[in-house]
């Protein structure tokens, strides 16, 4: 399946199925074509043995099923009929009683005529079509392959009219389509072997360049990414190496100004205060610091990072769970994506959801890693598309997207929410 | 035994068998690979003989007669089931004096039955014989 992905392999079975359907298409159109060329030549071949042939030849009295003019009318013409692929002449009364045949047996017997035949005999035009060999008129008929018949009208001397009936094998027709069929398949065969031996190259080309783009835009991604990391590494440096320094150091010093002797109470308060204040927003900048960089983020370290970012749940009332398996030795970039989803999916979560229990499962094995952030809050319904809970979503999927994962939003008003987020483990 | 008296000798049996073969009834045999033949006196002393054989779905007819002189014109005419086949005229001539005519009949439903006739144009002598298949 995975071999299906590739551009070439798309472009091959494309067109050994094209090549299919047109072999297949043009071997229909061929043997219409040619059983339509094969009844017109056989309708002329008709034209002429009746009016050519027979007409002229046949002696009066021959319509009353005379013995001496079926003999005469035999020898003058029989030969000069039955040429080429004609199979059986049968020649008749418009009752239906055959006056003359190649098979003499026929001679005499009568079988109905069918309506095509009397508007014949009638009208004197040249009709067609397969016999249908069944009929008992067909008895002495053994060609396994069929028959095709033509009748058209001819005079007898006193002036009645008779139907003249040719026999054709099919097997000519067949012949015929064969004939109409072989050129025009060399030539589509042809046509679209050029257009595979120009295609492969064309193609492999045109691969070779996309994905060639594809891994420079992914090196370029990476690039990106690294240069984010480093960037957000160095400011999580500089604001712990400097403004967290002089805040703790700040705090220290106001918490030992407001212990020195002989300050008045309400200094003392006032410094006291100062000095919660300047450790409250410490604690919010070291928290800040973990979310721009988390402090050795890797495989091992992943379950605490996760219990980490589950700790403002807790402090909400949520009874939260993290489970991590199967992730050992797994790349930086990925283990890191893993958490960075979490963390949007959980910060959604603490500020939407409403939830009792909020669970946290990785898994992973030697092909991709999984991550299934579940809580049972009042949920949304992901098609309506707006609001601030939508700009969360398309967060959350440009940040997965955008790692090379694949993520999907689970949820639906009062049933919670489950987002499930799969990368390649590479 | 010399040229005069062989042809004594033919002469002398012709003299005693013709009249024998005028007067006996025609009688049909058959012979080998379905051919039916007859053969009988004619008024004079020529004789005739018919052979019908089927073949490919017709019927191949032979009629012949014998005069024993050659020059003679004789009017012929072949019926197939009553109803005139063919007809003709023909010169007797070869060492036997005879003609002979081939024709290829169409072989009908039921017994198919002929009648071949021949006159001589000089004298009205007539040679009759039927045959069927």
């Amino acid at each position: 399946m995975r071999a299906l992905r590739n551009p070439m392999v798309q472009f091959l079975v494309a067109s050994f199925l094209l090549f299919g359907a047109t072999w297949w298409a043009t071997g229909k159109l061929s043997e219409r074509a040619g059983r339509s060329e094969a009844v017109a030549d056989a309708r002329g071949t008709t034209d002429l043995l009746a009016h050519s042939v027979a007409e002229p030849a046949i002696p009066r009295k021959l319509i009353d099923i005379d013995p001496g003019a079926i003999d005469r009318f035999d020898r003058a013409v029989l030969d000069r009929l039955m040429v080429g692929d004609v199979r059986r002449i049968k020649i008749w009364r418009a009752d239906g009683t055959i006056v003359y045949s190649d098979e003499t047996d026929l001679i005499g017997e009568r079988f109905p005529l069918d309506t095509e035949q009397r508007q014949v005999l009638t009208s004197g035009t040249t009709e067609g079509g397969v016999s249908d060999l069944r009929r008992s008129e067909n008895k002495f008929e053994t060609d396994e392959s069929g028959l095709l018949e033509v009748y058209t009208q001819i005079m007898s001397p006193e002036g009645t009219p008779l139907l003249f009936e040719a026999y054709y094998s099919v097997a000519t027709v067949q012949e015929r389509a064969h004939e109409v069929l072989t050129p025009f398949r060399r030539i589509t065969a042809g046509a679209l072997l050029a257009i595979l031996l120009l295609g492969v190259p064309l193609i492999g080309a045109l691969t070779s360049r996309l994905t060639r783009a594809s891994r420079a835009r992914e090196r370029l991604m990476l690039r990106a990414m690294d240069s984010s990391e480093a960037e957000r590494r160095r400011i999580a440096r500089d604001l712990h190496d400097g403004v967290v320094q002089e805040l703790a150091g700040t705090a220290f010093a106001l918490s030992g100004s407001a212990r020195e002797p002989g300050i008045s109470p309400g200094l003392k308060g006032d410094l006291d205060r100062a000095g919660e204040a300047v450790r409250r927003s410490l604690r919010q900048l070291r928290s800040l610091l973990v979310e721009i960089h988390p402090p050795g983020l890797n495989a091992g370290s992943l379950a605490a990072s996760l219990e980490d970012l589950t700790a403002p749940a807790r402090s909400a009332g949520t009874a939260a769970t993290v489970s991590v398996s199967g992730i050992d030795g797994a790349p930086d970039h990925v283990v890191t994506l893993v958490w960075r989803t979490a963390q949007e999916a959980i910060r959604n979560a603490v500020r939407h959801a409403r939830a009792t229990h909020l669970s946290v499962e990785v898994t992973g094995d030697e092909r991709q890693v999984r991550l299934v952030v579940k809580d049972d809050g009042v949920g949304f319904d992901p098609s309506a598309g707006s609001g601030e809970g939508s700009y969360g979503l398309r967060g959350l999927k440009s940040l997965v997207e955008d790692g090379g994962g694949v993520v999907d939003v689970d949820s639906s008003p009062d049933d919670g929410t489950t987002v499930r987020m799969v990368v390649d483990r590479r | 035994m010399s040229a005069r008296t062989v042809l004594a000798a033919v002469t002398t049996i012709s003299a005693i068998a013709l009249p024998l073969a005028a007067v006996s009834p025609a009688q049909a045999s058959h012979g080998g690979g379905g051919d039916v033949r007859t053969h009988g006196g004619c008024a004079g002393s020529a004789v005739w003989k018919l052979k019908v054989k089927p073949d490919s779905g017709r019927i191949e007819f032979e009629g012949e007669v014998d005069s024993n002189h050659n020059g003679q014109v004789w009017d012929w005419r072949i019926k197939h089931d009553g109803s005139v086949s063919a007809h003709g005229s023909s010169t007797t001539s070869g060492a036997s004096g005879s003609f002979s005519v081939h024709r290829r009949m169409a072989n009908l439903s039921g017994t198919d039955s002929f009648t071949f006739r021949a006159e001589r144009r000089a004298n009205g002598d007539v040679c009759r014989g039927t045959i069927a298949l």
